[in-house]
């Protein structure tokens, strides 16, 4: 069963990566190792720490945005030439494709926040630059998943693209659009539709995943924080809620009908 | 499949000839309005509220902060030319420089700016509004901001011309409790100053506090303040025979 896991991953990585997407992630860093270059140079004070902040923030949404592609385009193809279908006739379980998929996402983040650790420690040193990319590996896992669970259930790539931003995007806002809400309460004077959205998105951010799940930039210039401490912190939240995306691939793919 | 493109030598002759000429004016039209707009001086903008930059940083808010002073920076590079300091509003310039303190309050950009390059106009209105600033923000961070202070404590003197100012600066300078960790030529600049002045009696009595207080124990320090007691008792006598 493991062995079948292992060859459909591989199967499906071979989908995934070719010359094309070596020769985007080389631009990418070029582009960025130039911008920060760039910044780097008009920056009287701190230049090195704003150049290497610049790269760590333009690599992580640019690596995010494109492992976020690379998973919804690969499980888009497969409903497209009704791959699934094809799957099932063989002795193959629906959770086995989404372990499958894991693994390619294990295998992306990994490809892509390698070079990372190379880039960044040009900019800085080489423990934060290290902190970076185990940071953007787990933060691209996260959202490589959220897309997962988006293209699993919508099945075209833009709704899917759609979703996973959406949810990434207000699970990066959460801290700010709550303080937001509970200050409108106080404003207010505690009214009751400003106390109902409050606890409305309180409910929601129960299933979001909190700031904490992301790489922390503030690390390029703060030396009181700590990589480890905040890598662990990052790593509990990540399989926690790695854990329940996976529950709800697994549910909403065991929903669907195939015509076999 | 790819739906299969006529020629464009089928298409009509007036359609393609009537395509370049708004083409040219389009192009012709946004050179105009570009070539203008760039000869004028844009004025600085007024900044956005700090929660509102927080926002759009998406957590990397001591990067936006820096980014914002940098474009700040930029601001008095218009066309490939330099803008004079005397152009720039000053009043928007510390609105700036208030929402970055504001969005990162451990950088030190802002009031590095405001010392060396906002400091450089020749405008004595506008030098004050940069000296106020860094004297506020020093109020605040004593320990991050005291070399910006000392510079501004220069810029009061040399610049300003106002040497009441300037001692004002560096006696805030010189008052800090030792857990704010300085050179001490940047307490010793209230004496200085006061010996510029031709206080010497009371530049005496602060350099013998100091050196009674037993704070200062490297021996370079205690020799010089020790030369300007008597540099500053041999002024006062020849101040007072005159």
């Amino acid at each position: 069963m493991v062995g079948q896991t292992i060859s459909l991953f591989r199967y499906l990585l071979l989908g995934v990566v070719n010359r094309r997407l070596a020769v985007l992630v080389f631009i990418l860093f070029i582009v960025a190792t130039l911008l920060a270059s760039y910044v780097s140079e008009l920056a009287i004070i701190n230049s090195q720490n704003i150049s290497a902040a610049l790269l760590g923030d333009f690599l992580r949404y640019s690596l995010v945005f494109l492992a976020l592609l690379l998973v919804t385009s690969n499980v888009a193809e497969d409903y497209k030439s009704k791959q699934f279908e094809r799957l099932l006739t063989m002795p193959l379980s629906r959770w086995q494709y989404i372990a499958a998929q894991f693994l390619v996402i294990l295998a992306i983040a990994t490809i892509l926040s390698f070079p990372v650790v190379i880039i960044v420690s040009f900019f800085t040193s080489i423990e934060i630059a290290a902190y970076w990319a185990v940071a953007l590996w787990l933060e691209i896992i996260l959202v490589s998943l959220i897309g997962l669970l988006g293209i699993l259930s919508l099945e075209k790539i833009p709704q899917a693209i759609f979703f996973s931003l959406a949810i990434y995007l207000l699970a990066k806002f959460s801290g700010v659009i709550s303080q937001m809400l509970s200050e409108s309460v106080k404003l207010s004077d505690g009214n009751a539709s400003n106390r109902f959205a409050e606890l409305v998105f309180d409910g929601v951010l129960h299933v979001m995943p909190g700031s904490q799940a992301f790489a922390q930039n503030n690390i390029f210039f703060e030396l009181t924080l700590l990589p480890s401490e905040l890598l662990l912190e990052q790593l509990l939240t990540v399989c926690v809620y790695a854990a329940f995306l996976i529950s709800v691939c697994l549910i909403d793919f065991y929903r669907k009908e195939f015509n076999l | 499949m790819k739906r299969a493109e006529r020629p464009l030598k089928t298409l009509p002759v007036t359609l393609l000839t009537g395509f370049v000429i708004i083409l040219l004016i389009q192009v012709l039209v946004a050179q105009f309005s570009l070539s203008r707009s760039e000869l004028a001086y844009k004025p600085l903008s007024a900044p956005l509220a700090a929660s509102t930059y927080r926002i759009v940083a998406m957590g990397s808010d001591d990067l936006m902060s820096y980014l914002l002073a940098i474009r700040l920076q930029l601001h008095d590079n218009q066309s490939g030319k330099h803008v004079r300091y005397e152009q720039i509003n000053y009043r928007t310039l510390v609105d700036w420089l208030n929402q970055i303190v504001l969005l990162n309050v451990q950088s030190e950009y802002p009031t590095m700016l405001a010392s060396r390059v906002y400091g450089q106009t020749t405008n004595d209105i506008k030098l004050r509004i940069m000296v106020d600033f860094i004297q506020t923000n020093f109020a605040r961070n004593p320990q991050r901001h005291w070399r910006r202070m000392t510079e501004a404590t220069i810029l009061a003197k040399h610049k300003l011309g106002n040497l009441e100012l300037a001692l004002s600066l560096a006696e805030q300078l010189s008052s800090q409790p030792t857990e704010v960790i300085m050179p001490h030529w940047a307490r010793d600049m209230q004496f200085i100053l006061l010996g510029e002045m031709n206080e010497f009696e009371e530049g005496i009595t602060i350099i013998a506090a100091l050196l009674e207080s037993g704070s200062i124990v490297d021996p370079d320090e205690l020799r010089f303040l020790k030369g300007k007691v008597l540099d500053f008792q041999q002024n006062l006598l020849e101040f007072q025979q005159q």
